[in-house]
Order: structure tokens, then C-alpha cells, then sequence
């Protein structure tokens, strides 16, 4: 890759240019050669084509691209850092032209190449934890990324950002939200829907607005801070139990349910539309491991019970998503008894991300009740699902364990369900 | 000295990337604002243009409207490449004979000016190694490249650019020829012969800004420059010519600089705000007294060389301040044009130690802007130029000004500013794709202009306005269900073309086959004159839903006979006394009379026949 080539076809054409990488969709036998103008082309390769290896040609007299000049700022390199965590994602990560993948930035420097003004406030210490793109990530990460933010807190950290690809973005804020205790400043997950190298990114202002927050000095809860709407000036504080992807790309992907935001950040002002959770006098601790034995069912007309049956067998937990106020068909009534009685604890939630799941309306809720199906009122199925591998986690006992899911522990039950609409 | 032309036509086929329609829009649903940051491409180097533009933090407001979705709002990744655009490039290159690659790699060219939300404009190139004949002569096409068309400015003011998204996105045919061309009127000659291959797909867009044509110009131990948007190619001259002028002069000031061993400093840019203080005039003395900075570097061995020589218009001078300006900055003043602004020889040497530029042949540059960002943009932006004169010439973009000269607009986006397009998979241009294009070939424009002659007695020039004006199916249709082709010629070339001239955005094409069909019969039944077309079809034009509503909205129902009569024997007893000293020879003048009086209502043969008939009756006798 790299190199300089001569292609000769069979029927007489000559291409040179720089062999590139293939996309992951071209063409058998299409290799793709980068021309001098640019651009990039595939070509077929016939049994009969030469390939040889080339000389680079004379460049045009244009001037090699010097270096960017330092963009200078003023670097108040005193005070309390901020401590940022990378795990890969988007926001983290760079598409690698030579080899066509996405690789993550890993060193301080390379960071604060992509985002030159990130310590106009101050300091940020880059601390790597994983890269991953964060479908990849599993519940020990969860575990082990907490733990770091307690180390980092312990250190002297004035706050925590956790850069995060998007698509679990939600689980791992949540599961922080449950596993850190006592913190003593904000932890505020960030992501970007667009990847940095793209000039129109919201990485750039995503992480600076982050950053900002982490120094804000009153929080001392786990939050999500990314678009609020398609401007870049506009920003939503999620909390870290109540908040979504609700779109595949869109900047404003991220919506709280059930409620606004916790708050914004518009210009020079932070604001919150409720009240938030004080900092502690530390130090930050984490509770416990998570037990991983826990899934989630979406219920769906025509699913099989036998399948439910099969799926529900070696967990200690589940969590459906059920239709309206938290409704299955009673043709399951029997698998679903059968797992109760073995000691799986069956949470159910609605599919319909808003509202409470309420077995009391009608029958088939209070079949589900008396059956012994946990009605976890308005978490989101995710959080659920967060919060019964954490409860697990916590006790082997079944009944302790339904305590614990009922139990408000980071802001996850919304008390009143006001007549706004979600944006 | 050659030069090549680029056309860029758009394609009425939706647009490229997206499932919205290639059309412009005055609907504006939301505005959303940006910001765009200057970003590595393949080898991780950012363009220190791109860089200047981007720290300038400018605010982009984009304007979404009915013709634009997620994609222009960069909210969503592109759709595939649209197949029917593919299409129509694959048959420009098949009509000029040009190789279609095996597979269409979709790239990004980056473009930081906020014209494309994404920061990058998406450009494939489709077929190569091209040829056209124009009057004899073979012109190299050796690129047909597919891309997407820019969103157009709307307005701009201090810090803030709005853009309107409903052109972003329209896909763009780019078909380049080499350097083969010297003449105004060969380029013109070659445009057009483009432009009716185009027409000839029937896929293109029509109207002003739908096409458009830019110049690049090379020349030897130069640089390649592109002017952009060349609305007058009889000037192709003009500016080919200042062009090498221009080059031909740097070239001298960089081998000037060479010999003296010039130097562009690194030191940081240094404020001098407090020399100049209330001694400062003009665009400086503004600057200051709005708060504002203003920077200066020392420039050693650039004394004399910033100014224009004998002869000539050029001076590097002017080529800093350009790049000043595209940094955000307009007051850049240098030491070869004082004394000036109230800098005289005392606070210029003053300036001259301050900057470290006290030998005789240095010179400095000053930078003056509203906040010291601004200042420092622009004077990193004139060093960055200054280590560019003591190499050479900067390929750039450059703006035609109505003089025949150019303006730098940005850095002419190469090798380092493309990178492939992550979001869209390659796409494979088989063997059964090209010869499903290959069997649906249009008619050459020559061929069918021949046809059009030999058949229709039209003459060659008719012929081609027709084919001009993308009219030649409904010319035939006409033609085909009766209609004399002369008059058909020109409700298509001229009634039709001045209206398209007069209404923006409005194209001939929205009036239907079936209602030019009724009001050409209207006219051969002599049920209104010819007179009455224009009229008619501008009612169309703004919306008259049918031929009948439009013909009765100009008030151009047909006169009954009778009452053409009736009039004719009025104006024939109003001038009864000329009628009777002149008999038959009143019919001239009163003709003209009666015309203008019926116009568009009645024949003009009609009309003769009525007076005619009035005139032999005469006037009734005095006193009835």
C-alpha cells in the first residue's frame, strides 16, 4: 500500500497513481489506485494486465503544506484538571485512510491536535481506557471504567469526562449511575454522531462543552451531555438513568424520556430544569460487581413462547419490554410462571419508552402481577436491564433484589409525569 | 497559452445522494446554525487556508427547505449514488468516446467556506480519456467526474454566513477538456457543443446558474490556477492573458527574493496597536478606535518587491492582502506603499526596528482587524503566503472580476484535500450497465439537427436554437399533430426562451405538450392573433391552470366578426373626411388604428377584410 504503480491493461490503457486499500465493498480483482488529481478509481485487474511497480512521478510545483501554525492560546495551566476518559467510539477515534478502518487517538498530543482549545478552562489529563467501538462493550467494561473514574477522583481529578461511542452510550451511563458512589464532581459522558475528521463534527463542541461541565462545581451525578437540537450552540445535560438514542445520526440523538432534560447549556450559561445531585465530600467509591446473567425480551404479536421458555433458561434475570402499560399475551403466562418459580426475577417494562407500565388497568397486567412479575413503572427497558445486573450483582436473594429495582438510587424513577411534550 | 474549460451542468434527476428533487426552493422550514473546523484529509495535514477560514469562527446558518432532508444537514449519512445521475454521466461518456472506469469511488474534497454542511463536497470521477470535435478540431475531454452541487449564499454579515440548502446536494455532470484552448470564441464554440451533447440526454436542468463554465489556466514553471464561474467566455482571452501576466511577474519576485536571500520569520506576530496610536488614518485608525488590533511582521528582503512594477498591475502586495481577506481581514497596509493611513517616515521607523525589518531591502506587513482572533488569522495567513512567494506560485481558485482580472478565492483542492467517502460503497460499472446506457444513446445533436433541416425546412440556425433550448421533442410532437413547424419554432425558441430570460426559476418545460397544442390550433383557427401568444403563455407562466383560463385571463377572447365590422365602420365614419379625400389610400393609417385597437383578439387578416368592407361601404352621410 503506498506504493507507486504502473497498470498496463490488455487493451492498452496506462493508469498510474498510489495503490490504496480497497473498500470493503469493491469488486473482485479491483484493486484502487489513487491518481495524481486525487481522486480514487478501481480497476479491474484481467489475467492479461500488467501491474509494475513505478517511480513517483515529479510532483507539481505546489508547495508541500506546511504545518498549521500553533494556534497559540493562552494556556492557564494551573488549577484543577479535568480528567478525560477514552473508550473509543467515534469521538475518540479517526478513520485511517491506509487502511480503511477507524482507529482511536491515544496519545494527549493527538487529542489536543483534534481539539486545539480543550484546555481553555484548564487542564485535561487524557486517560485511555479502552478502544472499542462500543457496540463491543460488555458489563465488566461498565465495572472497569468506573473504577477509573474513582481512581481519577482520587487523584485529585476536579471532574470526569468519559468519551464514548454513541450506540451504548446509554447502557454505560446508567450502569455509572448505579456502580459510583459519594462523587465528588460531575462524570459526563460525551459522544459524537459525526467522526472528528470530518470538518462539520460535533465531536469539536461536544467534548469542550463537556469539559466545561466537568468543572462545574455544584454537580455530583453521572450525566450525558450531547445536542440539544441540529445547532451547534445548544446543548442537553441527559441524566445519566433517563436518557436515549433515539435516532441512528442524528446530533440531537440523545433525548431524555418522559421529561426534559436535566438542563442546558446555551452561550455562556449552564442552566438545570431540575434539581440536581450535590457533589459529595467524596471520596468516590463503586459498589459491587455487576452479575451479567440478566437479558431483555421485546414482546411482539406471535412470539413463541416456547422460545420465550428457551431464552428465560440460566438467567436470574429478565427484563420485557411489553406492549402498552406492560402487557405480554397470556399464552407466555406459563414460562413466565415456570422462571419465577426457579428464581428468575421478571421485570416488566413498556416498549413504549414513556409512560409507567401499570398492571393494574387491565386483567392480563394483574395476571402478570399475581404471577409475581416485577412492574418497574416508567425505567427505561435499558436502564432496567442496567440496573437488575447491578441488583444482582448485589444479592443472590430474589426478594432483595426486587427491593433494590424499586428503590430510587440515581434518579431514575420520574415522581410526576407533567403534561409536556418530550422534544 | 492554452487553456482548459470545466462545465458543470446540473441533472434534473433528484438529487445525488439523497431521495429529494434537484430543485430550488423558497420554502425555508428551519435554520440551523454551524460551525466548521478545519480537518486533516489521507495524510493528516491540514490546508493552513482552511485552517485561517475555520479559526475565524465564522457562524454558518443553513436554511433547510422543501427540497432538502437529513442528508444536506449532514444529519445523515448519503443515500446510495442516485443510478439516473450515474446514467446520464455514463452517456456524456459514451457520446464523447470517453472510458468509463471499472469502478466509481466516491471521494470527499474538503471545502471549509460552509457552502457543504458536511465541510466537504462529494466528487467521483466516472470515465476518462475523452474526445469532441468542434469545427474540426479534436478537444481532449479527459475527465467526466459526478459531484454534488454547492448550497448557495443567501446573505452574508460580520461573522455569520447563511446558506440555503436547497441547491446543496443537486448532482453536478463536471466534464473537463484539456489545454487545447486559446480563443474567446473557440471556448464558446466548445461550451456550447458540451452543452447540447448535454441537452441531447433530456436529463438536464434548465434556467440561469444551471450551467456553468470555469477556465483553468497552466502555465509553464507556474502553477495551475482555476477561475470559477466564468460568466463571459468571450473573455476567455482576457483572462488567460492576465493570468500568465500575473504569473510571469511572481515568478520574477520569487527569483528577486531567491537572490537576496529573503526570509519569512517565525516569531509570533507582534502588536503595534500603541506606534500607531492617533496618528493612524483610514481603515487602520477604524480599526483601532473599535477596539480592534492590529498586528505587523517583518518581512527581511521583501523591500520593493511588494509593490507593482512599471508596466504592470501586478504586486505581491495585493496577492497578501487576498489571503489577508479570505482570513476575514480588510485593512492590510505594507511598507511599500507609505507613507499611507497617517504612517509617515517617523513612525515607519519606529515600526521598521519594532518588527526587525531595518535593512533597506526589508519590508513589513501590517494587519488591522476588529479583534485581535481576526488580526491574527490574517496575518498568519500573509506569512503563509510570503514563504509561498520564495518557492513559487500557489495553485489556486481565483474569482473573475469584471476588469478581466482574478481574485484569490481559496486554495485549489488537490491531492491532499481528497479522501475517499467512507459512507458510499464503490460502485461497479459492468458490462450490462454500459450497454444498457450504450443501447439508449441519444440522437447526436448534429445528426438530429441535420433531420431537422432536411425535414422541417428549418434553417441550420433555428435548428440549433431548438436543440438549444432543450425543445426538440416537443418541436417534433408539435410538428407531428399538425402545427406549421415555423410557428412552432417560435412560441419554442423565442416566446418560450424570452419567458424563461424573465421569470427566474420558472422553466418552459412546466407548460404542457397538450396546451401548447391548443393554443397553437386557437391561433391557426384564427381565434386570437399571433399577437396573443406572449400574453397567453405568461398567464401560464404565473399559474393559469389551463389555455382557456389563461386566454380569458388576458381579456384575448376572440372579437366576433360582427363587431370587428361594427369597429371598422366607426373609425371609418370618425374619419370621414380623410376616407373621402383619400378613398382607398386611408386604408394604411387606419389599419394601423383599427389593429392596435383589436390586438390580439382578431387576425390581421380579419381585420383587413372588415376595414376593407367598411371602406367600400364609406362613411354614413352627415347627420344619421
Amino acid at each position: 500500500m503506498g506504493r507507486w504503480v504502473d497498470i498496463e491493461t490488455a487493451n492498452g490503457r496506462r493508469w498510474k497513481g498510489t495503490l490504496v486499500p480497497s473498500h470493503d465493498l469493491s469488486g473482485d480483482r479491483v484493486i484502487q489506485l489513487k491518481l495524481d488529481s486525487g481522486y480514487n478509481i478501481g480497476i479491474r485487474i484481467g489475467p492479461k494486465d500488467i501491474v509494475r511497480a513505478a517511480e513517483p512521478p515529479s510532483m507539481d510545483p505546489e508547495p508541500e503544506p506546511s504545518e498549521p501554525p500553533a494556534v497559540t492560546v493562552e494556556q492557564p495551566n494551573e488549577g484543577r484538571w479535568v480528567a478525560l476518559l477514552t473508550t473509543g467510539g467515534t469521538i475518540a477515534s479517526r478513520v485511517d485512510y491506509r487502511t480503511g478502518g477507524v482507529r482511536p487517538v491515544k496519545t494527549e498530543r493527538e487529542v489536543l491536535g483534534f481539539f486545539p482549545d480543550l484546555e481553555r478552562d484548564g487542564p485535561v489529563r487524557l486517560v485511555p481506557v479502552s478502544d472499542r467501538l462500543s457496540e463491543e462493550i460488555v458489563p465488566s467494561d461498565w465495572v472497569e471504567l468506573a473504577e477509573h473514574v474513582v481512581r481519577v477522583f482520587g487523584e485529585g481529578a476536579q471532574g470526569v469526562v468519559v468519551a464514548h461511542g454513541t450506540d451504548t452510550l446509554a447502557f454505560t451511563s446508567a450502569a455509572l449511575s448505579f456502580l459510583l458512589e459519594d462523587l465528588p464532581g460531575p462524570v459526563v459522558l460525551v459522544g459524537a454522531q459525526r467522526s472528528p475528521d470530518r470538518p462539520s463534527s460535533d465531536a469539536f463542541t461536544n467534548l469542550a462543552q463537556a469539559t466545561r461541565l466537568a468543572r462545574y462545581p455544584e454537580l455530583g451525578e453521572v450525566v450525558v451531555l450531547m445536542h440539544e437540537g441540529l445547532s451547534d450552540d445548544r446543548f442537553a445535560i441527559h441524566r445519566g438513568t433517563r436518557v436515549r438514542k433515539m435516532h441512528s445520526s442524528r446530533r440531537d440523538a440523545f433525548r431524555t424520556r418522559d421529561g426534559p432534560p436535566l438542563g442546558v447549556i446555551e452561550g455562556e450559561v449552564i442552566s438545570f430544569h431540575e434539581a440536581i445531585r450535590p457533589r459529595s465530600a467524596g471520596p468516590a467509591r463503586t459498589s459491587g460487581a455487576l452479575d451479567p446473567s440478566a437479558a431483555i425480551l421485546w414482546y411482539h404479536p406471535g412470539l413463541d413462547p416456547r422460545r420465550c421458555g428457551a431464552f428465560s433458561q440460566g438467567l436470574r434475570g429478565l427484563v420485557i419490554a411489553g406492549t402498552g402499560l406492560g402487557h405480554v399475551s397470556l399464552a407466555h403466562l406459563p414460562w413466565i410462571r415456570e422462571a419465577l418459580g426457579s428464581g428468575v426475577v421478571v421485570v416488566m417494562t413498556t416498549q413504549c419508552l414513556e409512560g409507567n407500565a401499570d398492571p393494574f388497568v387491565y386483567s392480563t397486567g394483574r395476571e402478570l402481577l399475581k404471577a409475581g412479575v416485577l412492574y418497574a413503572r416508567d425505567l427505561l427497558p435499558e436502564t432496567a436491564l442496567v440496573k437488575l445486573l447491578w441488583s444482582l450483582g448485589r444479592s443472590t436473594d430474589p426478594a432483595e433484589v426486587r427491593r433494590l429495582m424499586l428503590s430510587d438510587r440515581a434518579g431514575e424513577f420520574v415522581a410526576r409525569h407533567l403534561p409536556v411534550e418530550t422534544p | 497559452m492554452k487553456a482548459g474549460l470545466e462545465v458543470h451542468q446540473q441533472l434534473a434527476t433528484g438529487k445525488l445522494f439523497c431521495d429529494c428533487p434537484a430543485e430550488l426552493s423558497d420554502d425555508v422550514v428551519r435554520t440551523v446554525s454551524r460551525q466548521l473546523r478545519a480537518t486533516g484529509g489521507e495524510n493528516h495535514t491540514i490546508d493552513p487556508a482552511a485552517a485561517f477560514q475555520a479559526s475565524r469562527g465564522l457562524t454558518y446558518r443553513y436554511e433547510a427547505t422543501l427540497s432538502s432532508c437529513l442528508v444536506e444537514l449532514d444529519e445523515e449519512p448519503p443515500h446510495r449514488l442516485n443510478p439516473e445521475a450515474l446514467r446520464v454521466a455514463l452517456t456524456m461518456a459514451l457520446l464523447m468516446n470517453a472510458t468509463p472506469l471499472d469502478e466509481v469511488e466516491v471521494m470527499r474534497k474538503i471545502v471549509v467556506d460552509g457552502s457543504n454542511t458536511a465541510g466537504f463536497q462529494r466528487t467521483a470521477l466516472v470515465a476518462v480519456d475523452g474526445s469532441l470535435d468542434v469545427a474540426g478540431k479534436t478537444i481532449s475531454i479527459p475527465t467526466i467526474c459526478l459531484e454534488e452541487d454547492a448550497a448557495r449564499k443567501v446573505s452574508e454579515q460580520a461573522g455569520e454566513v447563511t446558506y440555503r440548502l436547497d441547491r446543496l446536494g443537486i448532482p453536478l455532470i463536471e466534464i473537463a477538456t484539456g489545454p487545447e484552448i486559446s480563443e474567446g470564441p473557440e471556448a464558446r464554440a466548445v461550451a456550447e457543443e458540451i452543452g447540447l451533447l448535454l441537452r441531447s440526454t433530456g436529463r438536464v436542468r434548465r434556467g440561469i446558474g444551471t450551467i456553468r463554465e470555469d477556465l483553468n489556466v497552466s502555465t509553464m514553471g507556474g502553477a495551475r490556477v482555476e477561475i470559477k464561474g466564468v460568466q463571459d467566455l468571450r473573455r476567455i482571452h482576457q483572462y488567460t492573458s492576465h493570468e500568465v501576466e500575473r504569473q510571469e511577474f511572481l515568478l520574477e519576485v520569487t527569483a528577486e527574493l531567491r537572490s537576496r536571500g529573503a526570509s519569512v520569520p517565525d516569531s509570533p506576530a507582534k502588536e503595534v496597536s500603541q506606534l500607531l496610536g492617533a496618528r493612524a488614518e483610514g481603515p487602520i485608525a477604524r480599526a483601532l478606535r473599535g477596539g480592534g488590533a492590529v498586528l505587523g511582521l517583518g518581512l527581511p528582503g521583501f523591500g520593493g518587491l511588494l509593490k507593482s512594477r512599471e508596466g504592470s498591475s501586478e504586486r505581491l502586495g495585493r496577492e497578501f492582502a487576498d489571503y489577508a481577506r479570505s482570513a476575514g481581514v480588510k485593512g492590510l497596509l505594507h511598507s511599500d506603499e507609505l507613507p499611507s493611513q497617517g504612517i509617515d517616515e517617523f513612525v515607519a521607523q519606529k515600526l521598521r526596528a519594532t518588527l526587525g525589518a531595518t535593512a533597506s531591502n526589508d519590508a513589513f506587513v501590517l494587519v488591522a482587524a476588529p479583534t485581535a482572533s481576526v488580526s491574527r488569522a490574517g496575518l498568519e495567513a500573509v506569512r503563509h503566503r510570503a514563504r509561498i512567494a520564495l518557492d513559487g506560485i500557489p495553485p489556486e481558485t481565483r474569482d473573475p472580476l469584471p476588469d478581466g482580472t482574478t481574485r484569490y478565492s481559496r486554495p485549489l483542492p488537490g491531492r491532499d484535500r481528497m479522501y475517499p467517502e467512507t459512507d458510499v460503497p464503490p460502485i461497479a460499472i459492468t458490462p450490462t450497465l454500459l450497454e444498457e446506457v450504450r443501447s439508449t444513446l441519444p440522437e447526436r445533436p448534429e445528426l438530429a439537427r441535420a433531420r431537422l433541416v432536411a425535414e422541417h425546412k428549418l434553417s441550420e440556425e433555428l435548428a440549433r436554437q431548438i436543440q438549444r433550448s432543450g425543445a426538440t421533442d416537443r418541436f417534433l410532437e408539435l410538428v407531428k399533430r399538425g402545427h406549421p413547424a415555423s410557428g412552432v419554432a417560435r412560441i419554442l425558441t423565442q416566446d418560450l426562451a424570452s419567458l424563461e430570460n424573465s421569470l427566474p426559476d420558472w422553466e418552459a418545460d412546466r407548460i404542457s405538450i397538450e396546451t401548447l397544442d391548443a393554443l397553437l390550433t386557437a391561433v391557426e383557427w384564427g381565434e386570437f392573433s399571433k399577437e396573443g401568444i406572449l400574453p397567453v403563455l405568461t398567464e401560464l407562466a404565473k399559474g393559469a391552470p389551463s389555455f382557456e383560463e389563461a386566454r380569458a385571463r388576458t381579456g384575448l377572447t376572440r372579437l366576433p366578426y360582427v363587431e370587428l365590422r361594427a369597429l371598422a365602420q366607426q373609425l371609418v365614419d370618425q374619419n370621414a373626411e380623410m376616407v373621402r379625400e383619400r378613398g382607398e389610400d386611408s386604408f394604411q393609417p387606419l389599419m394601423g388604428d383599427l389593429m392596435k385597437q383589436v390586438r390580439g383578439r382578431c387576425d390581421g387578416k380579419a381585420v383587413a377584410e372588415a376595414l376593407r368592407e367598411a371602406l367600400a361601404d364609406g362613411p354614413a352621410p352627415k347627420g344619421t
